[in-house]
């Protein structure tokens, strides 16, 4: 897939370094704001933002966290998929995805090629309105997770630091041991 | 990519099992979910044919706990191996922050690993990704076959990177654990 942003950047001693998405207090909060009114205006069950690989990165729900982690995993699916099917058909991509059920639909849609934003709402609400109101959240969302991409190195590194690494290094050996 | 929330406390990074058909990926996080602790591991999700092939992916998360007052967890995925699919393997491999490959040790397999092995470099080649600079092991599975290719002969045909490579059998679960250790701490030392 050739639009997948670049994910690694060289650092010295030739191996490349994840980038990672760091998501700080504030822009959570900002975050969050602006699901919980999308959530409330559109009376849905659920709305999540989520990267393309998956990662939940904010959720307002009614589920347990354990579906959410699942959900995530199988809408960023679904949407990776349909852009797949989206190159076969000579289409650019697809931009959102709705899919209808008898009591629930959701609706994914891309904010600027790297987050996805889900709705699950239902028969209640109309589809038009939701996709009116995911429109005006992501436009929102845009300033938001401009910030987050652009990374904050000095708040990563206050977390991943050498004793960090070696803890979890630690647990990896201890949960994981034959 | 990985996601470090800060806020929320949680890092979160996706690690893909990669490989040909009936190579074993599947049989690695059947055996990790079965033999993971509890606290530790999620559901495991699989999107599967009826006749139990892998369609689309196989989904585990594993949570590491409270590290240093953050939530640390590892989502495993798998790809469909079958090569009809390879447009479903670049859809699960997008985002992946590891990638474990799990070569096939039945003779007749080699050539296919081989084919399997450069559409993955291709594929993340596309994607702006160096295998030779990415967090990436190799799995030689199928070590219990009476007939299994030498390591030596795997390990000159298919590891010309010199990555770390572990021989498992991942239906009794040999190999399995190390491999995955081995992945999540190159996945940490990316980060």
């Amino acid at each position: 897939m050739a639009d997948w942003p670049k994910q690694v950047r060289v650092v010295e001693g030739g191996m490349e370094q994840l980038t990672n998405i760091v998501v700080s207090p504030g822009e959570l909060e900002a975050i969050a704001r602006l699901l919980e009114r999308l959530a409330q205006e559109s009376s849905a069950s659920h709305v999540l933002l989520l990267d393309k690989s998956g990662q939940v990165i904010a959720a307002q729900q009614q589920s347990s966290e354990r579906d959410i982690v699942a959900l995530g995993a199988l809408l960023a699916g679904a949407f990776s998929s349909s852009r797949q099917v989206a190159e076969i058909l000579g289409e650019r991509d697809f931009r959102g995805i709705l899919q209808q059920g008898v009591h629930e639909s959701i609706y994914t849609s891309l904010i600027r090629e790297h987050w996805l934003l889900v709705v699950a709402f239902d028969k209640q609400t109309h589809v038009g309105l939701v996709k009116v109101l995911a429109r005006r959240a992501s436009d929102e969302l845009e300033r938001v997770l401009d910030r987050v991409l652009s990374g904050s190195a000095a708040a990563k590194e206050q977390v991943v630091n050498v004793q960090f690494r070696n803890s979890v290094e630690n647990t990896i050996d201890y949960l994981f041991r034959d | 990519m990985a996601l470090i929330n800060v806020a929320s406390r949680e890092i979160q990074c996706k690690i893909v099992y990669y490989g040909t058909g009936y190579c074993g990926k599947t049989t690695n996080l059947q055996y990790i979910f079965s033999h993971a602790p509890q606290p530790a591991r999620g559901e495991l999700l699989s999107i599967a044919t009826e006749n139990e092939r892998t369609l689309f992916f196989d989904f585990l998360p594993l949570d590491l706990g409270d590290i240093h007052g953050f939530r640390v967890r590892f989502h495993l995925y798998t790809v469909p191996g079958q090569v009809l699919y390879e447009r479903t393997r670049v859809a699960v491999l997008g985002g992946a922050d590891g990638i474990v490959y799990v070569a096939d040790s039945s003779p007749e397999k080699l050539e296919e690993n081989f084919q399997s092995l450069i559409e993955l470099e291709t594929n993340m080649r596309r994607m702006g990704n160096d295998l030779s600079r990415f967090p990436f092991v190799m799995q030689w599975n199928k070590r219990d076959l009476p007939n299994a290719v030498p390591e030596a002969t795997l390990e000159r045909y298919l590891n010309r990177r010199r990555v770390p490579a572990f021989p498992a059998a991942a239906v009794t679960g040999e190999g399995v654990f190390p491999t995955l250790r081995a992945i999540c701490k190159a996945v940490m030392a990316g980060l």
